[in-house]
């Protein structure tokens, strides 16, 4: 293969040389003496939009916003489906989550949110640690890294106890993995380790672990299905949780994207939907959600 | 003393030699292709330096080709996504490509300002459309300038425009090229 290239090279050098006052064979040499020359085998190409957006369904994916770009997200959950036509089958019902995500830099973004469910602010830190790529430097994954800290805001339920500030702090980090396999699918891993401060009962872990994992597959250029699972580690996990499944479509206008899903969590924060969902998608405990995506470019996007 | 005059001679003599034979093929050394969508609701501009390009004056033939995905501008990044993601699908057509013939015998070794047609393939999105542009070259020694103007189709490359972006992305995109070529 290599000593075909270099031997066609040779020939392209000498017919060049002998023949050049004589007509040329083809056009085509040219354009495969064009891309004999081309330069960008010593250049890296980094994928672009392995996803979407920057949310899967519930959690994130490994897309970050673009420098200077503010992307502006409203989130509803309605409620579960099963409640049946009196409650609208969950339409009734609707917790919701906005918030303000901001690219600082090409590799980080910055963000915060505020929840109805248990009243929950939340703020984050996404890093892109590693970046996909092909050509020169090949890279076969995307590799970011989310922190999150998220306050609960209710009033203590019990206040003869001393309650401390902290106890309403939880955190978590995760590392995302994630790689577009082919235009139309892209898939991600994400391990995940949650502390909270604060445990419900003595003897729940106050560290939970846990494993997601999600994909897109396009559907067309503009409509996407996603899936995004979380396995709660045995053990460390909060005891009468379930591991949330989400499933949805991502729908694009322009600079809209339109999530629409089906999910068992209410909470939109990762300590509440990863180790706070108690929906079970087999009884039907399983509500309609969207996300709504605007971005606005407000630094220079150079 | 005297073998190293008869080496410095021998290669005096090959240079000579070389230089004497007429070299004819051109190679773009700085290259420019910029386009704009000029629509109702916006307007939008993006260019590249990446246009690569050789012109062998012997045979009138040549062959530009620029990489989609070099292009930057554009009015914000995710325009620049959409560009490569769902308009010129850039991944699985990397490159925008124009290869033919100039239609007019010209002496490009006398110097001046010489306006041509050229003839050849246009390629974009993998669709390819027979079209004569009009071009300006303007001959120097050693050197040619590569000047035009000319629009493109989005139809004419299968590149379809969704019916929420009408007023915004023109159906029609004007294009400019500018090159400087040199004998290598």
């Amino acid at each position: 293969m290599r000593y075909n290239k270099i031997i066609l090279l040779l020939c392209i050098f000498f017919t060049g040389r002998l023949f050049a006052q004589e007509p040329a064979a083809d056009t085509t040499d040219l354009m495969a003496q064009l891309e004999n020359e081309a330069s960008d085998k010593d250049a890296t190409n980094y994928t672009s939009a392995t996803f979407k957006t920057t949310r899967l369904v519930n959690g994130h994916t490994v897309e970050n916003a673009a420098k200077g770009v503010l992307d502006v997200k409203i989130s509803h959950r309605f409620g579960t489906v099963n409640k049946g036509a009196y409650e609208l089958f969950g339409l009734d019902n609707a917790t919701m989550r906005m918030g303000l995500d901001y690219g600082v830099s090409k590799r980080m973004m910055v963000g915060f949110g505020r929840s109805t469910f248990q009243k929950t602010y939340d703020a984050f830190v996404k890093y892109k640690l590693l970046r996909q790529s092909s050509g020169k430097r090949k890279m076969p994954v995307t590799v970011s890294y989310v922190g999150t800290i998220a306050l609960m805001g209710m009033r203590w339920a019990d206040t003869s106890r001393k309650n401390y500030f902290s106890s309403r702090l939880s955190y978590t980090h995760q590392l995302i993995i994630g790689s577009k396999l082919s235009e139309g699918i892209s898939l991600q891993l994400m391990p995940t380790f949650i502390h909270r401060n604060l445990a419900t009962l003595a003897d729940e872990p106050n560290d939970l672990y846990a494993v997601g994992a999600g994909g897109r597959f396009k559907l067309t250029k503009r409509l996407s299905f996603n899936a995004e699972y979380y396995y709660q580690i045995p053990g460390y996990k909060v005891e009468g949780t379930t591991n949330p499944l989400s499933l949805g479509f991502d729908i694009e206008t322009g600079g809209h994207v339109f999530q629409l899903h089906f999910t068992n969590s209410t909470g939109m924060t990762e300590r509440n939907f990863i180790s706070g969902t108690t929906g079970k998608w087999e009884k039907g405990d399983v509500l309609f959600g969207f996300n709504i995506s605007r971005v606005f470019t407000i630094g220079k996007n150079r | 003393m005297n073998k190293c005059f008869r080496i410095l001679t021998f290669a005096g003599c090959f240079f000579v030699l070389v230089a004497a034979a007429p070299v004819t093929v051109y190679k773009v050394n700085k290259g420019s292709i910029a386009f704009n969508s000029d629509a109702p609701m916006e307007l939008i501009k993006a260019s590249s330096n990446e246009l690569a390009g050789l012109f062998d004056a012997s045979t009138k033939k040549f062959a530009f080709r620029v990489k989609v995905s070099s292009f930057e501008g554009f009015n914000t990044a995710l325009q620049k996504e959409h560009f490569n993601e769902n308009y010129m699908e850039s991944n699985s057509f990397p490159y925008a490509s124009f290869e033919g013939k100039v239609i007019e015998d010209i002496d490009y070794s006398k110097p001046g300002v010489y306006n041509v047609r050229a003839k050849g393939n246009f390629t974009v999105h993998g669709v390819s459309q027979e079209r004569i542009i009009k071009v300006e070259i303007t001959a120097k020694p050693q050197t040619v300038s590569v000047r035009s103007s000319f629009t493109v189709l989005l139809a004419d490359h299968n590149i379809t425009i969704p019916k929420v972006v009408h007023e915004k992305l023109a159906s029609e995109i004007k294009v400019d090229i500018k090159a400087e070529l040199a004998t290598q």
